[in-house]
């Protein structure tokens, strides 16, 4: 590949193209003037090889189901686990890992908050007298407040090792592999389709929260940072608005991978018949029937062709380096 | 260093305990209300039972899977909202801890036998499968990024070829070379599920392990596929970073030939940045196990969490999660050994 990208540019074109017909078909899926419904069984049609005579133009499975609707609308589930799910992953891991890189473990917060966070706690479990120790909280941090501003002295803060958290977060979720894990949560919480995608998000952060990190550790001794502030701006505002637009680079290389591997893990979570309902249809769903039926390769052909496509034109979108 | 390793070793066994113990505690918030699905429903049973009867049926039952006692430390109570109290250690988490320290890790609902059992059965079967998958993708990788450092003509087709290979997920690869050698329909090379093992036992060990060894080729093919782009990847970057340096360019100067520059001088130094992938490598093929053993119909560790992912079978899954993280473990310290062999600088800190 990228023999193939040195000299020309059209295979990064054609991965484009692939990508938005992928996106087109995803979308109209439901709109589309397919001859079958998807789903609905044509036991007068059973494993019928493609470009027959009836109007089954990619063919029937095993079970009689019509190919070409299988595949457009597992794109659509494809499309619509795996975009949100990466995003999630993606925005998660900048905001910690950019956090992380920031801050440090030298960030210091004022003891009001803690006492007020902690009180917020306690109410928010239920522990007995909540409205007792969140008046006492406010009582507390008010006259710190008060003493501070009486004796002309900063408010006194405690430190926050966040990088440590963080990583120590991410750690942790790295020690077990992410199939494994995601195989293991699914099947425990017994989640559906939206609980899947805030599953895989949530495994699937620590990667772009390293690279963010990495990256922001470089980004925050820039001279414009230090600029913003000299200039007095507020802390968040200089991560927020300053650091982290620059911090966040190495995501335009990661999202795509992350993409495809997310793509990856979908349709193995479906080959598997976990997490998804057995009636969503999906790219691994219809591989997994292959195993009853070798005898038609087009059940197979398609879906693999389709989802080795998507996954490479995702790689080749990556690696494209920057002029 | 010794500091370093061991306190890497703390961390995951932590990590894992904690990852197992919300596995755990998530599970058991579902099991309340599975339970109620266990029981026989009110409208087909054939005897008459009175409300009292059903819900002493439930209560017995949620005594025999101890869901009687409180989950954790300390909780709401059973029935009101409001009241919040210390359950002391009387509950189900610590006892489950203090069950999985003395080493029971409970009883798998599918089966009913226990799941250190049924994992050892598993286990069995799993090690040899992935433990040569391991060995031979090490090798492999040790020799290809040897031949592709030395810049061949085929070095960049074959190094595309296992970029491809990396991006795709491992299924679809174990389902085409399923597809493709072991389909009567194209070529029938190798058999396309089990282990036959229904052969007597008349047969001698030879013939034995040569069919073991038959039907496990295009699995353990799938696992060293899986494994080897990214060993060969990463090792042949770090010998070609090795290249260029100036120890490199004297062992040249001498007069040495590239292979020989390659395996006597950079080979080892190059090694070093690598070491860190063996950690990885043990569970990644666990979790490559999960879908291999599926593709292939093959009785292991894999099949098994898969399975009891699809049956929710909580206890299994518990245990598959802490015997993942073992491996983890095990890695971590086989990645410690390897450190000190290869390195000098380290063993002369001892």
């Amino acid at each position: 590949m990228a023999v193939l990208k040195s000299s020309f540019a059209w295979p990064q074109k054609a991965a484009i193209a692939w990508l938005c017909l992928l996106l087109l078909v995803a979308v109209l899926a439901p709109v589309l003037p397919l001859p079958y419904p998807p789903n609905v069984p044509d036991l007068t049609a059973v494993s019928e090889p493609p470009f027959g005579p009836s109007q089954h133009w990619l063919g029937t499975d095993s079970q009689g189901l019509d190919l070409l609707s299988q595949l457009l609308f597992g794109a659509r589930t494809a499309l619509m686990l795996t975009l949100p799910a990466a995003l999630l992953a993606n925005l998660a891991g900048a905001l910690a890992g950019g956090a992380a890189g920031f801050w440090l473990n030298s960030s210091r917060i004022a003891v009001p908050y803690w006492l007020l966070v902690a009180a917020s706690g306690w109410w928010w479990l239920d522990l007995p007298q909540a409205g007792g120790v969140l008046s006492m909280a406010a009582l507390v941090s008010a006259f710190i407040i008060s003493i501070a501003k009486w004796k002309h002295c900063p408010i006194p803060a405690w430190r926050l090792p966040l990088d440590a958290l963080i990583m120590g977060m991410a750690t942790s979720l790295d020690t077990i592999p992410r199939l494994v894990l995601v195989v293991a949560m699914a099947a425990i919480t017994g989640v559906a389709i939206p609980g899947l995608l805030l599953l895989l998000g949530v495994t699937s952060w620590p990667y772009s929260a390293r690279l963010v990190r990495a990256q922001m550790l470089r980004v925050r001794a820039l001279p414009f940072v230090e600029a913003a502030h000299a200039a007095g701006v507020h802390p968040g505002r200089v991560w927020l608005w300053h650091a982290l637009p620059h911090a966040m680079q190495p995501l335009r290389v990661a999202f795509p991978l992350s993409l495809a591997g997310l793509l990856g893990l979908e349709s193995t979570l479906s080959f598997l018949g976990i997490g998804l309902p057995p009636n969503v249809a999906s790219w691994g769903r219809l591989l997994a029937g292959i195993r009853d039926d070798s005898a038609s390769w087009w059940t197979a052909f398609f879906p693999i062709t389709s989802l080795t496509i998507s996954i490479l034109s995702l790689y080749l979108l990556s690696r494209q380096k920057p002029h | 260093m010794l500091h370093k390793a061991l306190w890497h070793l703390a961390r995951t066994c932590l990590a894992v305990w904690a990852l197992a113990s919300v596995a755990f505690l998530l599970s058991y918030r579902s099991m309340s209300t599975d339970t109620e699905f266990a029981l026989p429903d009110p409208a087909d049973m054939v005897t008459t039972t009175t409300v009292a009867g059903r819900q002493a049926m439930l209560g017995a039952a949620r005594h025999r899977l101890g869901l009687d006692l409180p989950l954790f430390y300390f909780g709401h109570m059973a029935n009101s909202r409001t009241a919040w109290r210390w359950n002391g250690p009387h509950n189900q988490y610590h006892e489950w801890a203090s069950r999985m320290l003395h080493g029971d890790f409970g009883t798998s609902f599918r089966t009913g036998r226990p799941v250190y059992y049924e994992l050892g059965v598993a286990l069995a079967f799993t090690l040899p499968l992935t433990g040569t998958a391991a060995v031979l993708a090490v090798f492999g990788a040790l020799v290809l990024a040897q031949r592709l450092a030395a810049r061949p003509w085929w070095h960049r087709a074959v190094r595309s070829l296992l970029i491809g290979l990396h991006a795709l997920p491992l299924f679809v690869v174990a389902l085409l070379l399923l597809l493709l050698l072991a389909n009567p329909e194209v070529l029938a090379w190798f058999p396309a599920y089990g282990l036959n093992e229904t052969a007597g036992d008349n047969v001698n060990i030879g013939n034995r392990l040569v069919s073991l060894a038959w039907h496990l080729a295009l699995p353990t093919t799938a696992l060293i596929l899986s494994a080897l782009p990214d060993l060969t990847l990463q090792l042949e970057a770090n010998l070609m970073q090795e290249m260029g340096t100036e120890y490199a360019t004297t062992a040249r100067a001498k007069g040495l030939s590239e292979q020989r520059v390659i395996g006597d001088h950079a080979l080892r130094n190059a090694l070093l940045p690598s070491l860190a992938q063996i950690a990885q490598l043990l569970p990644a093929l666990v979790a490559g196990a999960v879908v291999v053993e599926v593709v292939f119909a093959l009785p292991g560790m894999g099949r098994l969490l898969a399975e009891a992912a699809a049956n929710r079978d909580y206890p299994m899954l518990v245990g598959g999660v802490l015997l993942t993280g073992l491996a983890r473990i095990l890695a971590l310290l086989l990645a410690d050994l390897f450190y000190f062999w290869a390195d000098p600088r380290i063993r002369w800190q001892f």
